[in-house]
């Protein structure tokens, strides 16, 4: 796949969950004590403009029928890395780029409360958007005071400040190659500030991180 | 790409099934599921035949971790390409079957389940997903839901059943997936595992078999120990 000029060829995709103290309390969740990480498959990548599709299955669905955008900051890793140092990170960072984290919100609180896997609410088609270009570590002096925010529709509905995160890349890269090994083009999402909310069919989603741009997708119901 | 016997497949998603088989839901006290309950294992998991399973110094040197499962399950991989497949064309879509173990990190699992975490660290250490040792065609299967399963460790019989006890059988399973997810060719969906899951310890020796496919060997080594083999 084609981020903007670089082709990466990721084997999978992390996330972080509750990243942001404001996040954890807006999800009613405990704040964590070391990274929560779970799992986005291939299919549910998209890049370049193209639309976010809303599943009909969930659309149609009252129990289920709530879908959520997340901005998210993502790393890409330049080479294969297991066990890696937090004084090393940035030796295995190709660069970054904006990830939207988009999540069946209905699906995930229902699968959590049963202590289900998280899974099928984050990983539909068109689930995980990236882009519009992969930034070097030499053009961005420090990832952690990034301005980032999410508007929907023209109106702002995330803003915030990548230093707010609770864990800084190089101990989520530190913990996370600790339990297995990453792949070169591999990516993580470091997680997704307050103000989450719902999008429909028809909405415009335009997700900004400083310094690296902007990414616009339109939200459309599936066929 | 991994080679399964004479034939190599390049999986983008490992997904596998909890709680399939009733005997297995009442000994992990687990809800009967009204949908197939589906979890991701990550790439990096995967080993075939005859690899080491290495388990971990993290969980080995932690009283709070240090137990590893092993969970036999019949695995299918994908054929092509395909999304909201029925019911009834599901075997057109399925290129073979094979035996896959489920190697699970079980008490980091339970923490993780109790604090409504995600299943994923304790199930995508490297080499926690041990499969082969071969692909049998559709073809060469008559019926996947009449095999039996079973699971030795150090030769003594640990987990044995029949596929015919699956919860959701394969074209139930596949369908339901499909409405979900886009599945490529050599994506791999394991099936659950039968009651008997337990601990292996470092120097065991896992041999899990299914009747008409084969037997998956793998030995269980502690990290660091793989130059000694």
């Amino acid at each position: 796949m084609k981020i903007g000029s670089t082709e990466i060829k990721p084997t999978k995709i992390v996330c972080l969950g509750r990243n942001y103290l404001k996040h954890a309390k807006e999800l009613d969740s405990p704040v964590p004590t070391e990274p929560v990480f779970f799992v986005k498959t291939k299919n549910s990548i998209i890049t370049d403009g193209k639309p976010i599709i809303y599943p009909r299955i969930l659309y149609e669905n009252e129990e289920f029928n709530r879908v959520d955008h997340e901005v998210e900051l993502a790393f890409i890793l330049s080479k294969r890395c297991k066990k890696i140092s937090s004084e090393n990170a940035f030796d295995y960072i190709q660069g970054y780029s904006i990830f939207l984290d988009i999540t069946a919100r209905k699906m995930q609180i229902f699968d959590r409360n049963k202590n289900l896997p998280w899974y099928r609410s984050k990983n539909f088609d068109t689930f995980s958007v990236i882009g519009p270009r992969i930034v070097p570590p030499n053009e961005i002096e420090d990832p952690h005071n990034l301005n980032i925010e999410l508007l929907l529709n023209g109106k702002i509905q995330q803003s915030s400040n990548t230093s707010y995160m609770i864990f800084k890349i190089p101990e989520m890269l530190e913990y996370l190659s600790n339990f297995l090994t990453l792949e070169k083009g591999d990516f993580v999402a470091t997680g997704t500030p307050s103000g989450v909310g719902p999008i429909q069919p028809g909405d415009v989603i335009k997700a900004s991180i400083e310094k690296i741009g902007t990414i616009t997708h339109e939200v459309i119901l599936e066929d | 790409m991994i080679k399964i016997g004479d034939i190599s497949i390049s999986p983008t998603k490992v997904i596998c099934l909890g709680t399939n088989y009733l005997d297995h839901i009442e000994e992990t006290g687990l809800e009967i599921p009204k949908e197939p309950l589906l979890f991701p294992k990550t790439l990096n998991c995967l080993i075939t035949n005859n690899q080491p399973v290495i388990f971990p110094k993290y969980l080995n040197n932690n009283r709070k971790y240090n137990r590893v499962d092993y969970e036999v399950e019949l695995a299918f991989i994908v054929k092509d390409k395909c999304k909201n497949v029925s019911s009834d064309d599901v075997y057109d879509h399925i290129l073979g079957y094979t035996v896959f173990n489920d190697i699970t990190a079980r008490k980091m699992q339970t923490k993780d389940i109790i604090s409504q975490k995600p299943w994923f660290r304790s199930k995508s250490f490297d080499t926690f997903g041990p499969i082969g040792p071969v692909i049998k065609t559709v073809n060469e299967i008559k019926d996947p839901h009449n095999l039996n399963i079973e699971l030795k460790v150090n030769g003594k019989i640990k987990q044995a059943s029949n596929t015919k006890h699956l919860l959701f059988k394969i074209p139930e399973t596949f369908k339901y997936i499909t409405q979900l997810f886009t599945m490529e060719p050599g994506d791999i969906i394991a099936t659950g595992t039968p009651a008997g899951i337990g601990p292996v310890v470092p120097g065991d020796l896992i041999e899990a078999t299914i009747e008409e496919i084969g037997t998956l060997t793998n030995k269980v080594i502690l990290e660091g120990d793989e130059d000694n083999l």
